[in-house]
């Protein structure tokens, strides 16, 4: 492996720019995965307009800070208050607020630090293998491959979302269909723009997801009633002991190598990282009733899982240019508005991009292991702030951020009504995350489309022609297929219940 | 016959208690404990921890005293509930401790104690620390 | 993603829930309850953590309810494929640009027919109730905002606007709601129109 690039990337990391948004990313990232209300997709949405003005390799060393920041924020809650700030903290919640409980929160905090910063660190170094090798692979994709990989990454990032799946997938054809607002870019016919001029070029990408996550959630939680109040949580001796990390080595090695595989596939992510991950330790340990009263796995395992996994949910971005999950496209959306197109050339093209993003990684993990511990008190006391109090500022961010993009007060009015959409869409049990990741993938999967009908002269049959498409296509009929033969067939119980939750 | 003290983990609040036990004592009340706070954030330090409501109780044991805590989270604004618990009880006497207030301080956050002493309809002990 | 709300209800504000610092119940404050010798069940623990976080949130929508939103997707879909049709819909051979449009809304169709078979079991979908006029009172807020602030500049709007979030949406008191939403403002003025000279519409 060529290794100038990556040495490349590193002293792009090392920039006194980059390393300081690096650091705004995780601490920023930190404090939205402690707070309740906001998760890290709708921070990245609101913050977009800011990264308009930097560079794409800063800005994305930011937003993928948040990202995974955010990932150890949730977990300061749920091992102090039992409350998971994220979804991917929930499965760390049983064991970690029961060693909160018996006065290990400080063990539990840094055996999650020492878990989150160890399967981040595993899950970077796989990436930088196996990254170059799936864009190389990827570097012979034409129009069909691209037309069943972006149909299967979003049917995957749908059908695996929280709640009904059928609603997910109608949210994602909405999506579609919002991409197709705007000229075509073969025909030249202007489509759904009502004569409106400045829906001639098609809806932005940033209001969209400003008013989607940003404003939807705020109107959302306006509802919530009645929220549980805790006392201040005091922590103290925050460092596990050595017996204490060696009990849960073997935890942490195996959730870190789960979670990057997990994290790579489109719907997978983070929180089904820490379930699998969890529920894996427990059925190996030869002790599993210790699970759940304070076993120190409970919470090594997850806590590696999930930042691996989102770590890893980055390669199927950097690589083929298909968001994940719904963080990611959003992340997307953002390199598309600095003028690059993610996708397997990435690599080579933009080395100094793409490595600066990978390696930035690892200098944020360190950061946010010297960090967390220290600032566990910090946080607590954040947790004070009424909800009440962030909501218009968070609101006037969004608004007045937005019009920082195009200096158009049509986008304050686009964000507004996104923001009632995304209100809708949460409160009608319809998750916003595949709406927008299938509208970043539109216009993509449109092309991709109809140039394949045009090679395969209007044939369908022809996907399946070549190995690659015709693989992906059958693992899409699979997907699709897949829940109407389960409810077909007659099942012990029925799979009413969703045990996953948002990916982001 | 019942007491209602208004308390928060403070100085102020710790003197309100002992003021109040001495009073339930007095009276052969019991005693109605309203530590209550604000809802909407995840965490608020006017929340007595298990350890500190453990001690309360051991206090008042301690004087022969009757307590019951009450620890609902309320909205809007402190002094309309404490006047609203102390309806609800039909508390003889609300105890409340008084914080010093600069005058700048005072105008920008309102007094509780000032609100409680005039909005209620029945008597208030006021005490300092 | 939105915390878990604890406790019992008491219905009718003001007045307020078990804080998770009362020590008699079982509140959120424990952890879920295991049964002493036998293994903690993962499915459980989860489950009870999710219904914890949708205490605090509106009663799910009925069978009636249900049906409405279905409705309401397959008339989308329909009217998205109308307007598909309006363009040239070409075929698989020569896909136009109605083409793909056309594709996505059949699809919505049938995704909304599939909604209204399962509407009975449906659970996910809240109910509109009173908490959801303060949510047309926060819509309401933004779209003044909008309306307005080309010709007043955001100032004004701005302070309006976060007045009546933290008054009325918020239960703060007067004092703090106008204090803070003058600060609000005059924060958002240095740093738009003082640091980064956004120009955004504005009056002073």
């Amino acid at each position: 492996m060529d290794l100038a690039p990556v040495l490349d990337g590193f002293g792009v990391v090392l920039q006194p720019t980059n390393l300081l948004y690096c650091l705004i990313g995780v601490v920023v990232g930190m404090l939205v995965g402690v707070l309740p209300g906001l998760g890290p997709a709708a921070t990245i949405a609101i913050l977009l307009p800011i990264t308009i003005g930097i560079e794409p390799v800063t800005a994305v060393i930011m937003l993928a800070g948040i990202f995974y920041g955010a990932q150890y924020g949730g977990t300061i809650t749920s091992v102090l208050l039992r409350l998971p700030g994220e979804a991917s903290s929930v499965v760390t919640v049983f064991d970690g607020f029961a060693l909160a409980r018996q006065g290990r929160a400080g063990t539990a905090l840094g055996i999650a630090a020492v878990g989150s910063f160890l399967g981040g660190t595993v899950s970077i170094v796989a990436l930088s293998f196996v990254a170059p090798l799936v864009a190389g692979f990827a570097l012979d994709f034409g129009p069909p491959e691209y037309t069943a990989l972006a149909l299967l990454g979003i049917l995957l990032v749908a059908t695996v979302s929280s709640g009904d799946r059928l609603k997910a997938v109608i949210a994602a054809c909405l999506g579609l269909l919002l991409a197709t607002v705007g000229r075509d870019g073969f025909t030249g016919a202007e489509r759904f723009t009502f004569d409106n001029l400045s829906l001639a070029d098609g809806l932005d990408f940033v209001p969209i997801a400003m008013g989607l996550f940003g404003l939807g959630e705020i109107l959302y939680n306006l509802e919530e009633r009645h929220r549980a109040v805790h006392a201040p949580a005091t922590v103290a001796n925050v460092w596990p002991s050595r017996k204490d990390l060696r009990q849960s080595s073997g935890a942490i090695g195996r959730g870190s190598v789960l979670g990057f595989f997990l994290g790579i596939l489109p719907g997978g992510g983070a929180t089904l990282a820490s379930l699998a991950a969890y529920a894996m330790e427990k059925r190996r340990s030869k002790t599993p009733e210790r699970f759940g009263r304070g076993a120190v796995e409970g919470v090594a395992a997850p806590e590696s899982a999930n930042n691996a996994a989102a770590t890893s949910s980055f390669i199927p971005l950097l690589t083929l240019g298909i968001p994940a999950n719904a963080t990611m496209a959003v992340i997307y959306g953002a390199l598309l508005i600095q003028g690059v197109s993610p996708g397997p050339q990435l690599v080579d093209q933009e080395p100094e991009l793409f490595w600066g993003v990978v390696n930035s990684m690892y200098i944020g993990n360190i950061l946010l292991l010297i960090m967390s511990i220290p600032l566990v008190g910090l946080f607590v006391k954040i947790l004070r702030v009424r909800a009440t109090i962030l909501a218009p500022i968070t609101v006037l961010i969004t608004l007045i951020g937005v019009y920082t993009v195009n200096y158009d007060v049509f986008d304050i009015g686009l964000v507004v009504a996104f923001g009632a959409l995304g209100y809708l869409m949460k409160k009608l049990g319809f998750d916003p995350g595949p709406l927008v990741l299938a509208f970043v993938l539109g216009s993509l999967l449109e092309d991709s489309l109809r140039r394949s009908l045009l090679l395969f002269d209007g044939d369908p049959t022809g996907f399946l022609t070549r190995p690659i498409s015709g693989t992906l296509l059958v693992l899409f009929l699979v997907v699709v297929l897949l829940p109407l033969i389960r409810a077909a067939l007659p099942r012990r119980r029925a799979d009413a219940r969703r045990d996953t939750k948002e990916l982001v | 016959m019942t007491v209602l003290v208004a308390y928060v983990p403070t100085p102020e609040g710790d003197a309100a208690f002992t003021a109040a036990v001495e009073e339930a004592g007095r009276r052969n009340a019991r005693l109605v404990l309203l530590n209550t706070p604000r809802e909407g954030a995840p965490v608020s330090a006017a929340l007595a921890d298990e350890d500190g409501v453990r001690d309360l109780a051991a206090r008042a044991r301690a004087a022969g005293v009757d307590l019951e805590v009450r620890q609902d989270a309320h909205t809007g604004d402190l002094a309309d509930e404490v006047v609203r618990v102390a309806d609800a009880v039909d508390a003889s006497v609300i105890v409340i401790g008084l914080r010093r207030r600069s005058p700048v301080g005072k105008l920008i956050m309102g007094s509780t104690a000032q609100r409680i002493l005039l909005d209620a309809d029945r008597p208030v002990l006021a005490v300092k620390p | 993603m939105t915390s878990p709300a604890g406790g019992t209800h008491v219905p009718g504000r003001p007045g307020g829930h078990p804080a998770a610092g009362a020590t008699p119940q079982a509140g959120p404050g424990t952890p879920p309850e295991v049964s002493t010798p036998e293994e903690f069940d993962l499915e459980e623990a989860i489950h009870q953590v999710e219904a914890e976080e949708h205490e605090g949130r509106p009663p799910a929508a009925g069978l009636l309810g249900n049906l409405v939103v279905a409705a309401a997707v397959v008339v989308l879909g329909v009217a998205a494929v109308v307007g598909s049709l309006a363009f040239d819909a070409g075929s698989a051979r020569s896909p136009e640009a109605g083409t793909w449009p056309l594709m996505v809304s059949v699809v919505i169709v049938v995704l909304g027919l599939g909604l209204v078979v399962t509407a009975r079991r449906t659970t996910d979908a809240e109910r509109f109730g009173r908490t959801s006029w303060l949510v047309l009172v926060g819509l309401a807020t933004m779209v003044v905002f909008v309306a307005v602030i080309p010709v007043i500049g955001f100032e004004i709007p701005a302070a309006l606007l976060a007045f009546v979030w933290l008054r009325f949406l918020g239960s703060e008191g007067w004092r703090t709601s106008i204090v803070t939403s003058v600060a609000l403002v005059v924060a958002f003025y240095l740093i738009f129109v003082g640091a980064l000279s956004v120009p955004i519409p504005h009056l002073f």
